[in-house]
């Protein structure tokens, strides 16, 4: 039941992106541009129902967290790294599936690279582990949770903030 | 420029179909379900149980060596709630491109042709860098942009919000170093 729910959330996912034009080279790199910003728009509508969802689900205790660590270094020049290959093929690891289902060879190739990628990694965790990812650690902290507050303190007026900010970005800048 | 028909072609394409809100409020509501049922929704970790996996079927003994592998892909199977997830995926955007008649063969994005030319190997090549990239530094960064800057930023946590800004700053840099505003005008 749980497997079937993963497959019908998923293809529900895969088909908003796909319409949404998440999966379209031009509109990533637009948006990377800075010139249309449909699909910033829509990233912060999510976050934005996301952010007062969660924390709503939290405080009813329904929520099912699961905060990732904070490595300083580490997670920044992983950040910077997982840009670089994004703004270069246009596609995030979840857009590529979507992109290359609708026959597009270049997200195929960006598939085959992420699977090399990610590999190369798992061979190198071991040596990064105990290098660069043990300076700076946090673990599982949040920003509520570094002040001491409620999660819907901070959650609500973000989240409202995301969704009015969602609706003020212009579309499409004109050039 | 647009009288060209294989940039007008692809520029039809890039029409989405849906409202920007229609699709956050969708990918919002997705992300509510899966953290009231299951867990927060996540994708690059898949590519890692996919490669273990295979691994496993081929090479049994090297793949054992790998203790990240080994933690990834409990069990070597791919029958998870995680990777059905990721599966779905490409199954809806194949229904939905299928549904709006928007399959397509293209090989090189127009706007990737009008910069660096149409020569397929080019694009293929740098796609396939650019996947390395992507699922080195999301491995690396412990997600991508479902699972840090979606399902991480809803949850507040801090590392996703670092790894966020470091990826929009590092993007915007690589997008206006590949295509320089001067070229415009």
């Amino acid at each position: 039941m749980t497997l079937l729910l993963g497959l019908f959330l998923g293809a529900v996912f895969g088909a908003i992106l796909q319409l949404a034009g998440a999966s379209s080279y031009t509109k990533i790199i637009g948006t990377l541009r800075l010139r249309d910003f449909t699909i910033m728009k829509l990233i912060m509508t999510a976050i934005g129902v996301g952010l007062i969802g969660v924390h709503v689900l939290d405080a009813v205790g329904v929520a099912h967290m699961k905060v990732k660590d904070l490595y300083l270094p580490g997670i920044v020049i992983a950040g910077l790294i997982f840009g670089v290959g994004f703004a270069v093929t246009g596609y995030c690891p979840g857009t590529a599936l979507a992109a290359a289902a609708e026959g597009k060879p270049d997200a195929w190739m960006t598939i085959v690279g992420g699977l090399c990628g990610a590999l190369t990694f798992a061979f190198l965790w071991p040596d990064l582990e105990s290098s660069l990812a043990s300076l700076g650690e946090f673990g599982p902290i949040t920003l509520h949770g570094s002040f001491g507050i409620n999660g819907l303190l901070i959650a609500l007026p973000l989240g409202v903030l995301c969704l009015w900010g969602a609706v003020k970005l212009p579309g499409v800048r004109a050039t | 420029m647009a009288d060209d028909p294989a940039i007008r072609a692809d520029m039809e394409g890039t029409v989405p179909m849906m409202p920007w809100w229609a699709g956050g409020l969708g990918i919002g509501l997705i992300l509510l379900i899966a953290v009231a049922l299951v867990q927060p929704i996540g994708v690059s970790t898949q590519y890692v149980v996919l490669d273990g996996v295979l691994l496993h079927a081929i090479f049994p003994d090297r793949v054992d060596e790998s203790p990240y592998l080994k933690h990834a892909s409990k069990g070597w199977t791919l029958a998870t709630y995680e990777f059905l997830f990721v599966a779905g995926i490409p199954l809806g955007a194949f229904i939905a491109a299928a549904a709006t008649r928007r399959l397509t063969g293209r090989v090189v994005p127009a706007l990737w042709a009008q910069r660096f030319g149409p020569a397929p190997a080019r694009r293929l090549g740098w796609s396939f860098v650019g996947g390395f990239l992507l699922l080195f530094g999301a491995r690396f960064g412990g997600g991508c942009t479902s699972g840090h800057m979606i399902s991480g930023v809803s949850q507040l946590a801090v590392s996703s919000f670092v790894f966020s800004t470091a990826l929009f700053a590092s993007a915007i840099l690589t997008a206006r170093w590949l295509y320089p505003e001067r070229a415009e005008r």
